[in-house]
């Protein structure tokens, strides 16, 4: 596999650059992780660590409202944020040339985003991101298991225990004085990577981000992070029926396992492939094609670093299917994987399609620039995105087995049994 | 902090990759695009068997049948086709469009050779059985039922029914409806598969890290001798039901409301296509868009909205889309028509139309960034015929476009009057206010 080429820099004021240059292209993609993530949040407060990255485009001391947006699709740019349990991202893909546009939108809401910042504005956001909330949870079949899960999963201290888009109440509560705070507590220098790629001139990138950012002072007193300390097993078979308006029911289950970064982590990543990534995979072959208990089957990994992370999968029941038959082929699948670990050719099988993957995924600049930023934030190590195909190759049958029996036990299993709403007991 | 807007560099010049297009004796389309600097080759081969080579009395023939193909060859039953394609690291993917059916994947280029063979296989010899045709039928009949509790999919599937004539080919999905896909049959499927699926209406397109000679070669190899002859797609020209209606699916506890407004739009083939993609763009196409600068961040009604053509073949509809809070659904629908109007009223300015324009213009290489990018811009070429020089020409035919070409289109393509304004949402709390509205005719169906 072709390396990314990385340069790291930290700026005085503790900014980390990472850049990684590829003029194959003239494009050049812009990204930026900062530290935080809706684990920062109160109580009272969810949700607002996203309500805040929309106040992000709200404008700045020297961008008006709707100009970040504005100026970067007229320069024939794309762009974007999200936020998660870990981070906050802000990104866009521009041509080359623009490269200094994208740095100075983002260095401008960086040193002075507050200035800018009204009533009316987060009342306006507030309301989108409600409307967010209805389209995506509230208003969408299925839309709440990731919030159930992270409740059922985590126990209420942990901060994982409540989800990224938070409550209406919470919402509703977000006042300015609040954006106040946690932009003065979080968005600083010091708590950003900044990663440039794609088509630029090493020296000017960094006279640019030098000049843009160099200006921006240091948050000298950085909250520590949030305990994050968990148990490694839940410690109890938690189950819950969820009546919904949705026409098949599906069953979620969901493991505590180690965090993203860890070994056993790399051995769960592996086996959730081997059981749930294309048409050979453990539960497509034999739920799906075999015997027909499942609509479809899915299954992954989180990569986040707070205390420990999670195994989830769901199936969704055929018409006709009980969800206890579902559930008792789904379980021994898993069992079968766990006891008898993986073979030759499922391991080959899933390294092949992973290596393919990555290399499709890295083909996009922007998709480069975020793993970049990813692994600096979380790991200070952006090398990890030249090792991410050998550690899976690294992975045997051995870890596999190991991780599977050391996490999918029934002691460390939450059931989330979605059920139509006029069936439901 | 730095006040003003930093000057942009000197532009690099970006040009669409060269391609070359032969064809086969047996009629085959070849389409081979070599990126020296490449890692992957994407593979797609397209064949003129979409839904609009179905018979309406077999609606979703296609799609089961592109769908049943990687079930596995003569050779290889379906596990073992799965095993043997994903062991190389392969996905094959296998569906259809109203216009065409695409098989393909994106492997590592060592693969070319490997992962064109067992296409082949599956394109000419697939194994058609009927175990897996009827678990596919019966998951797509499940999936129906899914995409009707889903009210974004289910507002999708509800206007194409209400926009266009009753009995009219698009007035469904491609994949078909519960009553067209449940009298399908295995038999259906091959002779689907024996009739369309033949060189003279099929493509090869092959992007990435090849080498032209080697790739001509291979795919000379494993489909030079590939046989049979298909006709041609039906024709049909799609008819408008017409006329203001206000129809909400009944969908009881719904939060917001899904928006959809419109009426038919353009075919592939107008000559208003650059002006009309402009004028979509700048009505509904980007974040700051009319429809969603108003509907979002003026009013914050909506997490988005947005309006598009969806050209094909024939003529396919002009759409413009929002979820929108229940509260506000009727004054959303005033708003959004009230774009729809105030296009048509006035040209945009200048500076509105440089920002859209410059958009299309400037992003233009960043479509291109994959090698799946790359082969899917082949497509239009192949399916539809458009010249060989349309991408080479692209960004000069967005620059002609001026306010005066927008106002124009607005004008003819854009008619609020005869806008369908559906909606899924929940009905009690709706009905009376959308009545005392007075938009149009308020028809309730219920989500079947």
């Amino acid at each position: 596999m072709a390396q990314v080429p990385i340069q790291r820099h930290l700026l005085e004021n503790g900014l980390r650059v990472v850049l990684s240059r590829d003029p194959r292209a003239p494009l050049v993609a812009v990204n930026l992780w900062y530290d935080v993530g809706s684990k920062h949040e109160k109580p009272g407060k969810t949700g607002f660590a996203h309500l805040f990255e929309h106040m992000m485009f709200q404008g700045s001391a020297n961008v008006e409202k709707g100009q970040h947006f504005g100026l970067v699709q007229a320069a024939g740019g794309t762009l974007n944020a999200s936020t998660w349990l870990d981070r906050t991202n802000y990104f866009e893909t521009l041509p080359g040339h623009e490269l200094e546009l994208a740095l100075w939108l983002e260095a401008d809401r960086m040193a002075s985003l507050l200035p800018a910042m009204t009533q009316e504005k987060l009342d306006n956001q507030r309301d989108v991101v409600k409307n967010e909330r209805r389209w995506s949870v509230d208003n969408q079949p299925y839309g709440s298991w990731d919030e159930k899960m992270q409740a059922l999963v985590y126990p209420e201290a942990h901060p994982y225990h409540h989800s990224t888009i938070g409550s209406m109440e919470d919402l509703s509560a977000a006042s300015l004085a609040d954006v106040g705070e946690f932009f003065a507590t979080y968005y600083a220098p010091n708590n950003a990577v900044l990663t440039v790629a794609g088509d630029f001139e090493t020296d000017e990138a960094l006279a640019m981000i030098e000049r843009h950012f160099g200006p921006i002072p240091a948050n000298a007193t950085l909250p520590p992070p949030p305990d994050m300390t968990v148990d490694p097993l839940i410690g109890r078979d938690v189950r819950e029926t969820v009546p919904d308006q949705v026409p098949l029911p599906r069953i979620y289950l969901a493991h505590r396992v180690p965090v993203f970064g860890t070994d056993a982590f790399d051995a769960l990543d592996v086996a959730a492939d081997i059981l749930g990534a294309g048409r050979a995979s453990r539960l497509y072959a034999s739920l799906v094609r075999e015997q027909r208990l499942a609509q479809d089957a899915s299954v992954f990994v989180f990569p986040i670093v707070g205390g420990a992370s999670m195994l989830a999968l769901w199936v969704t029941a055929r018409p006709g299917v009980s969800t206890e038959a579902l559930e008792a082929a789904t379980l021994a699948e898993l069992d079968r994987l766990a006891s008898d670990g993986p073979t030759d050719a499922d391991l080959e099988r899933v390294n092949n399609l992973h290596a393919a993957h990555v290399a499709g995924a890295l083909e996009r600049i922007s998709e480069r620039a975020d793993r970049l930023s990813m692994y600096t934030c979380l790991f200070d190590e952006p090398e990890r995105i030249n090792t991410e195909s050998s550690r899976w190759a690294a992975v045997d049958a051995d870890r596999v087995r190991a991780a599977l029996r050391d996490s999918l036990r029934a002691d460390n299993r939450v059931t989330l049994t979605y059920v139509p709403a006029e069936a439901a007991p | 902090m730095i006040a003003a807007r930093p000057l942009a560099g000197a532009p690099r010049p970006y040009r669409f990759p060269d391609f070359s297009h032969q064809r086969l004796a047996n009629g085959l389309g070849i389409w081979l695009v070599p990126l020296a600097d490449r890692e992957l080759v994407s593979i797609h081969l397209l064949t003129d068997a979409g839904a609009a080579s179905e018979d309406e009395a077999h609606a979703g023939l296609a799609a089961l049948t592109a769908q049943l193909l990687v079930t596995g060859t003569t050779r290889l039953d379906a596990s073992a086709f799965a095993e043997t394609t994903e062991r190389l690291g392969i996905e094959v993917s296998s569906e259809s469009s109203w216009d065409s059916a695409r098989a393909g994947f994106t492997a590592l280029g060592s693969k070319l050779d490997d992962g064109l063979a067992l296409l082949a296989e599956m394109l000419r010899t697939p194994r058609l059985e009927a175990g897996e045709f009827d678990r596919l039928k019966a998951e797509r009949l499940n999936d129906i039922l899914q995409a009707r509790a889903d009210p974004g999919r289910l507002a999708d599937e509800s206007f194409l029914r209400e926009v266009f004539a009753v009995d009219m080919p698009y007035g469904r999905l491609s994949a078909g409806t519960p009553e067209t896909v449940e009298p399908l049959t295995v038999e259906d499927a091959r002779a689907f598969h024996a009739t369309h699926y033949a060189p003279n209406v099929a493509d090869l397109v092959i992007a990435g890290a090849i080498a032209p000679d080697n790739a001509l070669a291979a795919a000379e190899r494993y489909l030079g001798d590939w046989g049979g002859m298909a006709p041609e797609h039906r024709t049909f020209e799609p008819q408008a039901r017409g006329g203001r209606r206000i129809v909400v699916v009944d969908r009881p506890g719904s939060v917001q409301s899904e928006l959809r407004v419109g009426h038919l739009g353009i075919d592939r083939h107008d000559p208003r296509y650059f002006p009309a993609i402009v004028m979509a763009a700048l009505l509904g196409g980007t974040f700051g868009s009319r429809l969603n600068l108003r509907l979002r961040e003026e009013l914050g009604y909506t997490y988005g909205a947005r309006c598009s053509f969806d050209p094909r073949r024939a003529v396919g509809p002009f759409t413009a889309t929002a979820a929108v809070q229940t509260e506000v659904t009727v004054d959303a629908i005033r708003e959004l028509l009230g774009q729809l109007e105030r296009i048509r009223e006035a040209r945009p300015t200048e500076v509105e139309l440089a920002e859209v324009r410059d958009f299309l213009v400037g992003v233009f290489p960043l479509r291109f960034e994959t090698t799946g990018g790359i082969a899917g811009a082949i497509e239009p070429l192949a399916v539809y015929g458009l010249p060989h020089d349309w991408w080479q020409t692209y960004r000069r035919n967005l620059e002609a476009v001026s306010t005066e070409d927008v106002h124009r289109v607005a004008r003819e393509l854009v008619r609020p009057d005869e806008a369908l304004v559906l909606l899924t949402g929940d009905t009690s709390r709706l009905r009376d206010e959308l009545e005392k509205a007075e938009l149009g005719p308020v028809e309730v169906v219920a989500a079947s």
